[in-house]
């Protein structure tokens, strides 16, 4: 020991000390505080600005343009084969009946005007038309005022994206269009109001009438799978390992895998299901089924991992007193463990959902970007899901798709927000039995 | 079985008396290990019918490990080993053939903290007579309920209130709730590892009441680490030290004239 300093401070000298060092020690916790806050300011900000962004541009995408046209329902040209069916509406004259009530109000004169003109209307209106003689043949030979979804490029003419002042040469429509537009407004036939296609309608090349519901639809599809398949395996594996696994080199090997697939990238679970069930069993790709399936390879971690925490968190003294009056290991995991855990259990669950649905790349692996028009029935028919058509969206070269795709991410927030709210619910249900 | 000849003939450092007349659970030569620890170190004892025999001694001795080992709770920890025999009824417990879940149902158990489960008072008392299918109706039900809450004195005191949660009674009338519990299945021996340790001087009074009631009907088995208590309620006392089953006897003798020096250093206050 050094003798200089081998004598006791007295207490005046040691309080001196100290008082000079809480300076210091306030001044080191007010940078800290500082710190943080400057952090979860930064946090959100761009939590704001992204929200704000993605509301700005995915709100108006809910809604679009129509036009109101006085259609004369010929039934002749309409129904040519006269049943009715599907199939001879499908034969039906409705394009150009369509596009003469247009004439009507637009009076192109020559090839070029007309040729301009059907440019306004989507090409989706023969399909509406005959929509509405399915429901009610009645209408059939009568002249009713319908209205229309604009085009696309009308559409982003309406809201200002393609702008009036420039060239003609360079805009998407030109000037013709543009004067036929004016007269439509004009007669006051031009309206802006809650898309009929957003939210029923499935994926189309033709963004005014591309919806979200296929893909919603294979989302919710692909979810009930993935938790059908992951949530008693996961649960079960975790229950095994917990409760039952001898402590040996195999657990522990078998423990730390199951740490490390929770951190694998989740493209690898995507290459594994493709190489896997469509490689070797052969499955047909696209399919919610596969979706699933895969998405439950890629969530089991998490829930197992979840649930094992869960599991260890359970008093050892409940356990204790069940075994204590005879309980078996089963009554004791079943009547104790599994109820007190569940909440823990039910909340791994819910992030690993959280997780699944939000996931692009495994699903690119086995061909769930395909390109579905129509809405998936069961969990074997072709689908894609809600990231895949944002993904897909985002991809496409046309104005329009720009607010689809902010809408579809509005959609897929609130679809996670419900599920979430939805975990907190039923975790306060289950934890009040105390 | 194990054979009458060698019972009593048995070759143990202990001091006092081992043995008694009318043995229920009889204890010989058991060691346990923790692994490569032994914790407790060739204790033989017996325990008699409807007698109360506490075990004294200071922490870490091996009381309660050994008591653990009496109803095979010692099952649960992986690393546990237990050698030796120990026999209730003159059945080894540790034989292939018995069932854990039946030994258990013979020999209750009450914990160190109260442990009552997160269900209601009903379904904490009633729980064992179910899984056990010690009742063939609700009224059978309600019935055994009823007379266990009785014979833990906690009737009085929750015959109103038996669907609400066990957890919101006082730390003592969980206590209470738990040895209604144990004897809801019928047992034959009662074990308790320390049970007012976490309670207040009048609940204590209270459990040691409860005790002195239970031992005319169970053989009860206490740890505890107030000698007073130990005084109090039981008829024999056993002290452990570091593992070793040091010295049985009457517990008016072990208090009073104890033969052992570790005895008498524990019991003045010396050691412990």
């Amino acid at each position: 020991m050094n003798k200089n300093n081998s004598k006791m401070l007295t207490a005046d000298e040691a309080s001196k000390i100290v008082a000079s060092s809480v300076i210091r020690r306030r001044k080191k916790d007010a940078r800290l505080k500082t710190y943080g806050r400057i952090a979860i300011g930064l946090a959100v900000s761009f939590l704001i600005f992204l929200f704000v962004s993605i509301f700005s541009k995915g709100i108006p995408g809910f809604f679009q343009y129509y036009v109101t046209l006085d259609v004369y329902l010929d039934r002749d040209r309409l129904d040519p084969k006269g049943d009715l069916s599907p199939e001879s509406l499908y034969n039906g004259d409705a394009r150009s009946i369509v596009l003469e009530s247009l004439y009507k109000v637009i009076n192109p004169k020559g090839r070029k005007e007309k040729k301009a003109a059907k440019k306004i209307i989507s090409s989706n209106a023969d399909v509406r038309i005959s929509k509405m003689v399915l429901d009610n043949s009645k209408i059939l030979g009568k002249t009713i005022s319908i209205t229309f979804a604009v085009d696309d490029d009308i559409d982003s003419f309406l809201r200002g994206y393609i702008k009036r002042e420039t060239p003609s040469s360079e805009r998407r429509i030109n000037d013709t269009v543009i004067k036929f537009v004016d007269k439509l407004s004009a007669e006051n036939r031009i309206s802006y109001k809650f898309s009929d296609y957003i939210l029923t309608g499935s994926a189309s090349r033709s963004p005014e009438i591309a919806g979200i519901k296929g893909a919603f639809i294979g989302s919710m599809l692909t979810l009930a799978v993935c938790f059908i398949i992951a949530f008693p395996l996961g649960v079960a594996t975790a229950v095994y390992l917990e409760e039952f696994a001898p402590k040996n080199r195999i657990t522990e090997i078998i423990e730390v895998n199951i740490n490390n697939l929770a951190a694998v990238p989740s493209v690898v679970f995507g290459i594994l299901g493709l190489a896997i069930f469509i490689g070797v069993f052969g499955m047909p790709r696209s399919i919610p089924l596969l979706g699933g399936m895969v998405l439950a390879l890629m969530t089991l971690p998490t829930i197992i991992i979840s649930s094992r925490a869960a599991i260890r968190a359970v008093p050892p003294s409940i356990k204790d007193a069940a075994y204590g009056i005879g309980a078996s290991k089963l009554q004791t995991i079943f009547h104790h463990v599994l109820p007190l855990a569940m909440p823990g259990m039910l909340t791994g669950t819910i992030i690993g959902m959280a997780q699944a649905l939000g996931e692009t790349a495994p699903l690119l692996m086995i061909g769930m970007v395909a390109f579905i028009v129509d809405i998936p029935g069961g969990v074997t028919d072709p689908g894609t899901v809600l990231p895949v058509q944002i993904f897909m969206w985002a991809d496409f070269a046309e104005r329009m798709f720009i607010q689809k795709t902010s809408s579809a991410i509005i959609v897929l927030l609130v679809f996670l927000i419900f599920m979430n709210a939805a975990a907190v619910i039923l975790r306060k249900k289950l934890e009040r039995r105390w | 079985m194990v054979s009458n000849s060698n019972i009593n003939n048995v070759k143990t450092k202990t001091i006092g008396e081992i043995f008694s007349k009318d043995p229920k659970i009889i204890c010989r030569n058991v060691d346990v290990f923790y692994g490569e620890k032994q914790a407790i170190k060739d204790v033989s004892i017996d325990i008699a019918s409807r007698e109360i025999i506490s075990f004294i001694g200071p922490s870490g001795c091996g009381k309660s490990t050994f008591l653990r080992c009496l109803n095979r709770m010692n099952d649960t920890i992986d690393t546990c080993k237990v050698k030796g025999s120990i026999s209730l009824d003159k059945e080894d417990i540790y034989d292939e053939k018995i069932d854990v879940v039946t030994l258990r149902a013979k020999i209750g158990m009450v914990f160190q903290k109260p442990n009552p489960f997160p269900k209601s008072i009903y379904e904490n008392v009633a729980y064992g007579p179910k899984i056990h299918g010690l009742s063939s109706s609700k009224e059978e039900l309600d019935f055994i309920v009823e007379n266990s809450l009785k014979d833990s004195g906690l009737w009085e005191e929750v015959k109103d209130r038996l669907q609400s949660p066990g957890t919101g009674l006082s730390g003592g009338q969980q206590q209470r709730l738990c040895i209604a519990r144990a004897i809801a299945v019928s047992p034959e021996i009662i074990l308790m590892d320390e049970p007012c340790s976490a309670l207040d001087p009048i609940a204590t009074a209270k459990i040691e009441e409860l005790i002195n009631q239970l031992g005319k009907n169970y053989s009860i088995v206490i740890v505890t680490h107030s000698m007073q208590q130990a005084a109090r309620i039981s008829q024999r006392t056993a002290y452990f030290h570091l593992g070793e089953l040091i010295e049985v006897g009457e517990t008016k003798k072990i208090f009073t004239m104890p033969e052992d020096k570790q005895t008498e250093a524990y019991i003045s206050g010396r050691i412990g």
